[in-house]
C-alpha cells in the first residue's frame, strides 16, 4: 500500500462549496462555516452503513475521538482498504475536512506530535509516562498516540484492534517479556484518556474562536539542509473558505531563484497542508498559523522524499517593525560579503556592531541587502544587529576560527531504495562554533551555523570494517546527503546479506594546516514497504 | 553462479552418491520436508540430494510455515493461509487430506504457529488466537486449544475446545499420548482430553542462580530424532565474577517428550544468535542454525559450543539425519544445505525449485517405512 496522503488531503481542486465570499480586508476574522453539510452527508451516506447514528450528527465510534487531517485519513484508508468502503477522491476530501473540522485538535493538542505530521526525519522519542514508550512505541512514533484524543472506552477499542489486526504483537521482541494484553486491557485505556482525552478546555476554545484569515503578503525565510538559508516574500490568496493560493518569490543566500507556489486547504482553521513546487521541484507543506494568524510556520518537503525539505517562517509583511533573521549568520573576520537582513518596517540607518561597516544596497519587502565589511581583528561573538530603532542580539556572529563542528544530525537513519521503492536519504549538516572568552576569562562556544565542509564516511567499528558497510551501503555527496544503495539479499556480500552499514559521516574543515573534524553516526537499514502519514 | 562455487558442490554430490553405495546393510529411509512460497511442499532425498516431491498446497494463499509431520511420517501437517489453515498433504501423492480452516463466521481465527499431532497420529492440538469482527468493533477474546480428528477430511471441525493462556509459542503431545505441553510464558502441561492444566513450570521465570529473566522465541518445533525438543534462550549472566550490567549468556532449554523432563544448559557466552537447534541421536550433540552452524557438546552438565562454520547467508531452521551423520539447514531462502556432521563440511546444496522462499517453513525429518 502506498500512502499518498498528503497529496490527497492538500490536492487543490476540492470542490466543497465555498461558504463566505472573499473576506478582503487582511486579518479580518472570519467566521466558522454554515454546518458543513457536505461533510455531513458524506459520513452519512459512507459511514453510517457500520457507524450508527445514534443521535443527529453523532455517530458510534466516529464522534468519539478527535484527530489531525492525517489521522482522519489514515483510518478512512483502512475503512477503504479493509472494510471496503468505497469513496471518491473527492467525498474522501469532503470527510477528511469535515472530521478535522468539527472533530480536530486545538494547537495546544499538536504540539508534541507535530515533528510527525512534519515528517522531521530525526525525531525526538516522546517522553510519555505509563511504560507507553515500550507498550506502544514500537511499530510506530508515539505522535501517533499523542495526535489522538478519546474517551478509554475508545482506547480499549483501539486496543482491540491491534491485536485483532497484528495478532503477532504480543510475541515480538519488546512484547513478549512483558504481560502486554494483561497491561494493554486493563489499565491502559483509562491512563491513555487521562492523558488524551476526548474533551478538553482547549478545544472548546479552539473550536469557537473565529478563523483567522491568511490571505496578504507575507514575509518568509528559512533553511535547507544542504542547500543553506532563505528568503523572501510570498502572497497569499484566499479561494474558499479553507482553501488558499499561494505564490512564492525565494532566493538562497548567493542570490539564486527559489520560487513555487502553492495550493492548500487549512484545517481546523490553523493547520496548512499545501501541495506545490518550490525551486522547481514538487513538494508538500505541513505548516501551521498562529491563533491570530500573524505567523505560519512548519516544513516543506520533497514529494516521495518526506527526509529531504527544510524549514519555514512567514510573518506578515505589515506590522510592528522587527528584524527576523540575518543570512548568513556569521561572517568571518577581514572578509567584505554580501548580507541579507530580513525584516518588516526596516527604516533608517543600519548597523551590525563592533570591527563591521555595513552599507545599504537595497531596500526590499522582504528586508535589506548590505555590503559587509568584517575587520580583520574584529573580535569573534555575537553583534547586535540595528536598524532605525529595531535590533535583536542573537541572529549574527563574527568568527576568526571555526574551532569545532558538530555534524546535524547526530544520529540518522537511511533506508535502502528496491524494486519500487524509494530509498530513504539522510541529508547532513556541519555546524561549525567559535570560542569566545567572555569578560571573566570564561570561554563560551558560539554558534555560526551550517559551514561548508568535505564530507565523507568511515566504519562506525571493527565489524562494519570487516563488512566493508562503506563499499556496499550508499554514497555521501559534497552537500552531505547520503544516497543509500539498493535493497534485497547482494551476493557479493557475507551470508548475502543487505547493502545495510554502520558508518560515521565525518565532516572535515581545513585551514592552512588545521584540519576540524566532526562526526555522525548513520544506520543505513532495510526498506520500508509502507509510508504512512504519521509515521 | 560461477565455476568456483558450483564445483564443489558438485563433488560434493558425487561423493554423498559414493558414500551412500559404499555403506550397505543401512537402508536408509529418511526424507527432508520443507515448504516454501507460495503454495509449494517439497520432499528432498538427502541421499541424491535431490526435491524428489513438489507438491502444491491449495488455498495457502502465499504462505506456508510451520510444519508438522504425522508419525508414520505419510503425511504432513502444514500452516497456511497467513496462520488461518492448517492443511494436511499426503507426502506420497500430494493429495490433500485434510484441512481445517479455522475461520468462524464473525470470528478471525489464527493459529499462533502452534500445533502439534499426537504419538498415535489420531488428534491435532492446535492453539488459536481469535477476535471477534463485529460491525464497527473487532473484540479480542480469549485464547483456545481445538482439537482435530486427523480424519475428519476436508472440512476438519474441533472435537473438544479448551481454554488456553495468551502468547504460547509452542504445542508438543507428550509420548504417552495422554497430555500435551504448551510454551508460553510458562511450560503449561494440559489433559489433552478434559484440557485440564496438570502443572505449570517457570520459564520466563525460571529462576536459575545468577540467571536474568531469559527470552526465548521458539516456532521451529523439531523433536526428531530423540523425542528432546530443544531451543536456544538467551539470558544474562550476573554475579560474582561478571562485569556491571553481566554477560550475555546462550542457554539450551530442553524438554523430553518421553518424561516431561525440563533442562537449561548453558552453553556460552552469546556472540552469535542461533534461531532453532536440533539433538543428535546419540544425544551427545546438539546443532543450531542462523548465519552460523554451531555445534554444541552436551557434555554431562557442562554443555558447550564446540564448533561453528559460517553459512552462506541466514538459515532459520535446522535438522540431523536419524543417524546422527548429516546436518541439514534450511529455512529463509531457496536452498537447504547439508553438512557432516562430524567435520562441519558441506556435503552438499540443494537449490529448490524456481528458487521458492522458505521464510519460516519448519526443515522436518521424515522415516518411511
Ligand atoms: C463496512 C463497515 C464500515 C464502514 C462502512 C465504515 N467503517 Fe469505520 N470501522 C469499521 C470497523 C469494523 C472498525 C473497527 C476495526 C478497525 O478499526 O479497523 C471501524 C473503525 C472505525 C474507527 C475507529 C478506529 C480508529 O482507529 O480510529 C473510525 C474513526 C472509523 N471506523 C471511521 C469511519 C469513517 C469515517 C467511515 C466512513 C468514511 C467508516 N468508518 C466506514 C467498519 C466500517
Ligand atoms: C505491532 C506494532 C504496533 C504496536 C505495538 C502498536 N501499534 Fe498502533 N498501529 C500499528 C499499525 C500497523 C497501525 C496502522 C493500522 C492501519 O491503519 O492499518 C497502528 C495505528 C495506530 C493508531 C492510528 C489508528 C487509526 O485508525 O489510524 C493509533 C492511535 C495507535 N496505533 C495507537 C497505539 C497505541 C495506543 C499502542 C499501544 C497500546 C499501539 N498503537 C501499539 C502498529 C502498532
Amino acid at each position: 500500500m502506498h500512502w499518498r496522503v498528503s497529496s490527497l488531503i492538500s490536492c487543490g481542486v476540492a470542490a466543497v462549496a465555498a461558504l463566505l465570499g472573499t473576506v478582503d480586508a487582511a486579518h479580518a476574522a472570519m467566521m466558522p462555516p454554515a454546518p458543513a453539510r457536505a461533510g455531513l452527508t458524506a459520513v452519512q451516506a459512507h459511514c453510517s452503513a457500520c457507524h450508527r447514528e445514534t443521535a443527529p450528527g453523532h455517530f458510534d465510534r466516529i464522534s468519539e475521538e478527535r484527530k489531525t487531517p492525517e489521522g482522519w485519513a489514515m483510518t478512512i484508508f483502512r475503512m477503504q482498504n479493509v472494510h471496503g468502503v468505497r469513496l471518491t477522491q473527492k467525498q474522501l476530501r469532503t470527510i477528511i475536512r469535515y472530521l478535522s473540522d468539527v472533530q480536530g485538535l486545538a494547537p495546544s493538542e499538536i504540539r508534541a506530535g507535530r515533528f510527525a505530521l512534519e515528517r522531521r526525519p530525526n525525531h525526538p522519542i516522546l517522553k510519555l509516562p505509563y511504560n507507553l514508550p515500550v507498550m506502544c512505541g514500537r511499530c510506530h512514533s508515539l505522535a501517533r498516540v499523542a495526535l489522538t484524543r478519546q474517551p478509554a472506552s475508545e482506547w480499549r477499542k483501539l486496543i482491540n484492534f491491534h491485536v485483532g489486526q497484528f495478532p503477532f504483537l504480543e510475541y515480538q521482541d519488546g512484547s513478549r517479556d512483558i504481560r502486554w494484553w494483561k497491561i494493554a486491557s486493563t489499565q491502559l485505556p483509562a491512563e491513555l484518556a487521562k492523558l488524551f482525552p476526548l474533551h478538553s478546555a482547549a478545544w472548546r476554545q479552539w473550536r469557537n474562536r473565529p478563523r483567522a484569515d491568511l490571505a496578504g503578503e507575507w514575509i518568509v525565510h528559512g533553511d535547507t539542509p544542504g542547500r543553506g538559508d532563505y528568503y523572501g516574500t510570498a502572497l497569499i490568496k484566499r479561494k474558499s473558505w479553507d482553501r488558499y493560493g499561494a505564490r512564492y518569490v525565494l532566493h538562497y543566500a548567493n542570490g539564486a531563484a527559489f520560487d513555487g507556489s502553492s495550493d492548500a486547504i487549512v484545517y481546523t482553521g490553523f493547520q496548512w497542508r499545501g501541495t506545490g513546487t518550490l525551486g522547481g521541484k514538487s513538494v508538500h507543506e505541513v505548516y501551521f498559523a498562529s491563533a491570530n494568524g500573524a505567523r505560519i510556520g512548519g516544513r516543506w518537503f520533497l514529494d516521495g522524499h518526506a527526509e529531504i525539505g527544510g524549514d519555514w517562517d512567514a510573518a506578515r509583511i505589515a506590522g510592528a517593525a522587527k528584524v527576523m533573521a540575518v543570512i548568513p549568520g556569521a561572517l568571518k573576520a577581514g572578509t567584505r560579503q554580501r548580507v541579507i537582513v530580513v525584516g518588516r518596517g526596516l527604516r533608517g540607518g543600519v548597523d551590525l556592531g563592533p570591527g563591521t561597516t555595513a552599507r545599504i544596497v537595497a531596500r526590499r519587502p522582504y528586508g535589506l541587502i548590505l555590503s559587509v565589511r568584517v575587520n580583520a581583528h574584529a573580535a569573534p561573538g555575537y553583534r547586535t544587529v540595528r536598524v532605525g530603532g529595531v535590533w535583536k542580539s542573537d541572529l549574527l556572529a563574527v568568527y576568526r576560527r571555526v574551532e569545532r563542528l558538530e555534524v546535524q544530525p547526530a544520529f540518522a537513519i537511511a533506508r535502502l531504495g528496491g524494486g519500487t521503492l524509494a530509498p530513504v536519504d539522510a541529508q547532513f549538516q556541519a555546524i561549525g562554533y567559535t570560542n569566545v572568552v567572555g569578560a571573566h576569562g570564561k570561554v563560551s562556544a558560539v554558534r555560526l551555523g551550517a559551514m561548508p565542509v568535505t564530507w565523507s564516511v568511515e566504519p562506525f567499528n571493527a565489524e562494519a570494517a570487516k563488512r566493508e558497510d562503506v563499499r556496499f551501503a550508499g554514497t555521501l555527496n559534497q552537500d552531505g546527503l547520503f544516497l543509500p544503495a539498493e535493497g534485497g539479499p547482494d551476493p557479493k556480500r557475507r551470508f548475502s546479506a543487505d547493502n545495510t552499514g554502520d558508518l560515521y559521516v565525518v565532516a572535515t574543515r581545513k585551514t592552512g594546516k588545521t584540519a576540524v573534524v566532526g562526526k555522525a553516526h548513520l544506520i543505513v537499514t532495510v526498506q520500508r514497504w509502507i509510508h504512512p502519514p504519521i509515521y | 553462479m560461477n565455476l568456483k562455487f558450483v564445483l564443489p558442490v558438485l563433488l560434493a554430490g558425487l561423493l554423498a552418491g559414493c558414500g551412500s553405495v559404499l555403506s550397505p546393510g543401512h537402508a536408509r529411509r529418511d526424507f527432508l520436508v520443507t515448504g516454501a512460497a507460495p503454495d509449494h511442499l517439497f520432499v528432498i532425498n538427502p541421499r541424491t540430494q535431490k526435491v524428489v516431491s513438489d507438491f502444491t498446497i491449495p488455498g495457502a494463499h502465499d504462505y506456508v510455515s510451520v510444519i508438522v509431520p504425522s508419525p508414520s511420517g505419510k503425511v504432513a501437517y502444514v500452516l497456511v493461509n497467513r496462520t488461518r489453515s492448517i492443511a494436511g498433504i499426503n507426502l506420497r501423492t500430494g493429495k490433500e487430506v485434510f484441512r481445517a480452516n479455522l475461520e468462524q463466521p464473525g470470528e478471525r481465527v489464527t493459529c499462533m504457529y502452534a500445533f502439534d499431532v499426537t504419538p498415535n497420529g489420531k488428534e491435532l492440538i492446535v492453539y488459536v488466537y481469535r477476535t471477534r469482527l463485529e460491525i464497527d468493533q473487532y473484540r479480542v477474546q480469549a485464547p483456545r486449544f481445538l482439537i482435530f480428528s486427523t480424519t475428519a477430511g476436508l472440512h476438519a471441525k474441533p472435537l473438544r475446545e479448551f481454554p488456553a493462556p495468551r502468547r504460547v509459542q509452542m504445542i508438543l503431545a507428550k509420548h504417552d499420548g495422554r497430555s500435551f505441553f504448551a510454551i508460553g510464558f510458562n511450560l503449561y502441561e494440559y489433559d489433552l482430553r478434559t484440557g485440564r492444566l496438570i502443572e505449570r513450570r517457570g520459564i520466563l521465570n525460571w529462576h536459575r542462580p545468577h540467571h536474568l529473566r531469559p527470552d526465548m522465541l521458539a516456532f521451529w518445533p523439531v523433536t526428531e530424532p530423540t523425542g528432546i525438543f530443544s531451543s536456544p534462550i538467551y539470558s544474562t549472566l550476573v554475579g560474582p565474577g561478571t562485569p556491571p550490567g553481566g554477560v550475555p549468556e546462550t542457554s539450551l532449554l530442553t524438554l523430553n517428550l518421553h518424561d516431561g523432563h525440563l533442562a537449561y544448559h548453558d552453553i556460552g557466552r552469546t556472540n552469535a544468535l542461533i534461531f532453532s537447534t536440533v539433538i543428535g541421536p546419540d544425544r551427545r550433540w546438539a546443532y543450531g542454525a542462523y548465519t552460523q552452524l554451531t555445534k554444541i557438546k552436551m557434555d554431562g552438565t557442562h554443555w558447550r559450543v564446540a564448533d561453528r562454520v559460517t553459512l552462506p547467508h541466514t538459515y532459520y531452521s535446522v535438522n540431523i539425519s536419524p543417524n546422527g551423520k548429516e546436518v541439514y539447514v534450511g529455512g529463509t531462502m531457496c536452498d537447504v544445505i547439508i553438512y557432516d556432521a562430524r567435520t562441519m563440511r558441506e556435503k552438499g546444496d540443494v537449490q529448490l525449485p524456481g528458487c521458492a522462499d522458505q521464510a519460516t517453513a519448519t526443515l522436518r525429518v521424515i522415516e518411511r517405512r
